[in-house]
Parts: structure tokens; sequence; C-alpha cells
């Protein structure tokens, strides 16, 4: 950040070192403070608040009169040997598992596309992000109708293609309705990929592809030995970035499923959700939300340390 | 042989790969516009009537513009939108300013804090928010909804818009202040409209983020007067049953603001996603 002093800056200075340095700085954090504020008070406070809960027994009985008793790690014992968390648990696993895979895949294969000029590139990568835009409510009703077992159009194509026999009731079967979350989550998450995955194919040299086109590397060597190396960084940095948007999906599968049928589609968002807002255990819900607030956290932190090393490089 | 090289050079072998997979992609997208045209008989023809026929508004009459709920939910949106993307700049724009700018102490720190508040899931925030605004009688109204989503779409602002502030040159700050301006005036009446893409982009961001989020609006409210577009929509989905042609017109018309907003603003919208790497 070293500036050229100039007899401007020399001039601004002395007029403000007459004014006092306390008082300056103290002008300065003015803007920042309004911003803190608004975070302490509607982010770090309902944290800090939840923490709290997740000790006292909070229901809805002893929740408007402030009574709940202190009960230590009653909720966490309680949560966490709930066979429900656990499915939960694993539910979350398998959807932010597949998800990523064909997300990050597909993204990856759509950004090697796009990375090289081509007419309409810049035209097709914006209508490309349409299906990113759109909101989630709207896309979770448009993939319940596609999926739909009478009339769903992914059944007659499945039909056409030899690949189904009479009918799958996607979202009510039990066995496929996770799968039928995923499919839509997918759809929605490939451009988002795909965006933050083709600024680094953009800044691999060009220079490299020809050196090695001239030592008579075939396309395939180029890809896996120059591309896919030097790609490992922004890929894991992606990657852990979805791992955080998808494990907190609560929309996608809400607007499809409501957690069904039964309880085939409770990832843990839904789980915790229910928690609070269907059978009001506050405290059982927040030390949930703490749970995996901390688990998000800890990738979180995986995350930010490697795109803070990155920006060093 | 040369031209097929000269097809390859020009990059249409890609145009058409491209194109394809835009095809495949976006049809969810002309499936909900072509279901929505379509009469409620014609949603259960065997096979699928790729093209509707005939075309017809009715869902639209019935489903939108003569249902007072839906009226209603579009105006609640509207309104929490652009309430979210007002509190979000006026909150942003001097945040990032500092942050970019005027060296304070901290700053790292401020930062981190920033990008992990974004990262944070909502159903943490979702359900000690419904606590404290049960205990200062703020449930169900539009200040609840608006502060809310601020709660996601402040960090994601600033941490957008400090580069925009960084771009600018420092001589113009100093020049203003020369001329009397104070920092704050300086700010005002110098900075800001240099950064306007920035505030652009933001405003944009803010408001789409608002216009489709779901879990604040369906854990903080009951109130129907109040509801938004997304829960409202929800709500039809068990009204409406099977009848997909009204579910599709209701979600055509929710899409329409944000195509439009994407279509206008597309440049700055992909740069945003690009700074903040963000979805909610």
């Amino acid at each position: 950040m070293a500036q050229p002093q100039t007899q401007i800056d020399e001039r601004v200075r002395a007029r403000h070192q007459a004014r006092g340095a306390w008082a300056r700085q103290l002008g300065h954090y003015l803007f920042v403070v309004p911003a803190l504020l608004y975070i302490a008070l509607t982010t770090i406070y309902p944290i800090v608040s939840n923490l709290r809960m997740s000790f006292y027994d909070v229901t809805v009985t002893t929740f408007l009169s402030n009574s709940a008793p202190f009960i230590g790690l009653g909720n966490y014992r309680a949560v966490l040997g709930d066979p429900a968390f656990q499915h939960a648990l694993r539910l979350s696993l398998v959807f932010t598992g597949g998800s990523l895979l064909f997300q990050f895949t597909v993204g990856f294969a759509l950004a090697l596309l796009f990375s090289r000029p081509f007419p309409g590139n810049g035209l097709f990568r914006a209508l490309l992000l349409l299906g990113w835009m759109l909101p989630i409510v709207v896309s979770g009703s448009i993939f319940r109708w596609m999926l739909d077992g009478s009339f769903g159009i992914i059944n007659f194509a499945l039909q056409g293609l030899g690949l189904l026999r009479g009918q799958r009731f996607w979202l009510t079967e039990p066995d496929y309705a996770l799968l039928g979350t995923i499919i839509a989550n997918i759809w929605v998450g490939i451009p988002f990929n795909m965006v933050l995955l083709l600024p680094g194919l953009q800044s691999i040299s060009p220079t490299l592809y020809e050196a090695a086109s001239i030592d008579g590397a075939t396309g395939w060597q180029s890809f896996r030995h120059i591309t896919l190396p030097l790609m490992r960084p922004v890929s894991l940095s992606v990657l852990l970035l979805g791992i955080i948007y998808t494990f907190k999906v609560f929309d996608v599968v809400y607007v499809m499923t409501r957690g069904g049928p039964v309880d085939a589609t409770t990832v843990l968002p839904i789980y915790v959700y229910n928690l609070a807002f269907q059978f009001f255990r506050f405290g059982e819900a927040s030390a949930a939300a703490i749970l995996l607030l901390v688990a998000l956290t800890v990738v979180a932190v995986g995350y930010l340390w490697l795109s803070r090393r990155e920006e060093v490089a | 042989m040369s031209t097929l090289a000269r097809f390859r050079s020009a990059g249409y072998g890609r145009m058409l790969a491209a194109l394809l997979f835009l095809l495949v992609y976006l049809f969810p997208v002309y499936w909900m516009v072509a279901t929505s045209l379509k009469t409620s008989a014609a949603i259960f023809a065997t096979p699928p009537q790729v093209v509707p026929s005939p075309l017809v508004f009715s869902a639209y009459s019935v489903a939108v513009i003569n249902n007072p709920a839906t009226i209603r939910a579009i105006l609640n949106s509207a309104i929490i939108s652009i309430g979210t993307m007002a509190l979000t700049l006026v909150l942003a724009a001097p945040a990032a300013y500092a942050l970019a700018r005027l060296r304070l102490r901290g700053a790292t720190v401020i930062t981190l804090l920033l990008l992990i508040t974004q990262l944070l899931p909502a159903i943490v925030i979702a359900t000690p928010l419904f606590v404290l605004f049960a205990r200062i009688k703020l449930l169900n109204s539009y200040p609840a909804l608006i502060l809310a989503n601020t709660t996601f779409t402040l960090p994601f602002a600033v941490i957008v818009l400090r580069p925009f502030f960084l771009m600018v040159p420092a001589e113009l700050e100093a020049a203003a202040k020369i001329d009397g301006c104070t920092q704050w005036g300086a700010f005002w009446r110098v900075i800001l409209p240099l950064v306007r893409p920035g505030l652009v982009t933001v405003a944009a961001f803010a408001f789409l983020m608002a216009w489709g989020e779901f879990l604040f609006a369906l854990a903080l409210n009951t109130n129907e007067d109040v509801q938004p577009v997304t829960v409202a929509l929800n709500k039809f989905i068990g009204q409406y049953g099977t009848q997909w042609e009204k579910l599709m017109a209701v979600s055509t018309t929710i899409a329409l603001p944000i195509i439009a907003i994407f279509a206008a603003l597309q440049r700055y919208i992909i740069s945003g996603l690009v700074a903040g790497s963000v979805k909610e």
C-alpha cells in the first residue's frame, strides 16, 4: 500500500494533525460502526443467545416466561443421541456429496468449454446463470412438476429412452425422494461452480499449452499434466465453499418434499427447523444449530485459510 | 480439411456444444413458461405437449391477476426487497469505504468477521432471531423480514464494494479535502458517485437475494398481509395440488422481475458473483 507522498498529501496531513490523530481515527470508525453494530445485534447476539439457549431447557412453555432451567449439556446429549439427528446427518452428507460431485464436474467441464473464445460466449454464459438466479422456490416448484409421477416430463423422457418401466413417484417414494432433491440442487449449482472455476482456468498461461503441444502432448496429456495440477488450489476452495453452501441448503428440499415422505429428505437444516418451529423445542434446536455451525465453521476456516494463501501466492 | 480447420479456429465447435448444453439446461425454465400457458386439460396430455396448443392465459388470470393473495404477496415482496436493498446500501457503502481507504486498526479482523458471517447457515440465525423478535414484538412485520434479510446481504455487499473503493485514486479524495470537504463530504460528494457500478451491483444483488429469500419469511412471519411471494408460492403448492399450470403461472410471475433485472444488469451481476462468490 506504499503511495507516493505528494505535496497534497503533506498538506492534508498537516491540517489533520492539528485536529488530533485521536479525533480523526474516531471519525473514521464512524463509517464502520453502523454496519458493525448491525452485525453485532442481528448476527452475533443471536448466535450468542443461541449458544446460551442450547444449555437451557427452552420449550414452548418456558420460552415466553424466560424461566427455562439450566441443564448443561442435556440438549446436546439429547440431540446427539436422537436417531433422527443421526439420520439427518447421514442425509445431509449424501445430499452434499451427491450434489457437489455433479455440480463440480459439470461446472468444470463447462468452464473448460467457456475458457476459450467462441461466438456467443458471453451471451451463453449469461443465459446459463439464469438457472442460478431464479428464486429457489421457483426452481423447486419446476422440478416438483417435472419429477411428477403421473405426468412429469422426466418420467416420460426416461420411459421413451427405455430407462424406466411404469411410473416413478420421485418425490413421494422414500428411496427416490432424496435423489429427486439432489437432481434439482445440481441444476441450481452448476452455473455457480462454472463461474467460479472459469477465472482460474483463464489465468493459466496459454504459453504452457503451446509449449506442451510443441513437445507433442495430446489434449488429454495437457489437461492431465497442466490444467489439473494448476487448478488444484482453485478447485479445492470452490469445493470447500460448495460444502458450506450445500450443507446449509434448506429451501430446495423444503419446497420439494418438506423433508418427507416421513423423514426421507429431512436434512440437517430441516431437522433444526422442525425442532424449533414444528415442535417448539428451542433448546434442542439451538444445540443442533450450534453443532451445524461448528461443523461448517471448521470448513469455513479451511476455506478462508486456503483463499488467503492463494492471495499471497 | 481447411474448412474444418477454419471451423475449429473460429470456435464454432465450441459454440455448438455450448448451445446444445444450454438448450438442455434451460429446458426447465422453458417448461415452466410453456406449462403456464396451457389449459388444465393439456397438462395431462400424453405424450406431453412440448409447445402449448391452444395457447391460453387463463392460469395467469385465475392464479395471478384475479387472485388478491398473489397480488398482495408480490407487493409484499417488493416492499421487503426494496427495504432490504436500501438498508444494505446505507450500511454497506460507508463501511466498505472505510475498510478500503481509511487504514483502520482491526480492518483485517472486521473483514474476516464479514467473510464468516456470510457463510453462516440461515437456520442458525433464524431460531434466535425468532426469539428476539418475539420478545420485542417485531414478529410478523416488514421490518422483521428486512432486518433478517440484511444479515446476509450486508456482509456480501461490503465484500463486493470494497474493491470498487480501492480503485478510486487517492488523489481525488485529498483534493476534495483541500477544497474544504470533510471526510464525510469527500465520501458523499466525490467518492460515492465514482463507485456507482459497484453500488448498482450490490443493489441488484440485495434485491435479488431478498426477492428469493424463503427461510426467514417462513420462520419469522405467519401474517398473510406481510407474506412474500416465495412463501405464498409454497402455500399454493398445497392449495393448487396438481393444477400445475396455475403453479407455473405464479412461478413465472415471480421469476419475471429476476429475469428483467438480470437482463438489464447482467454485466454487473456476473462481476459481483465472482467478487463475492456467494449464493444464499
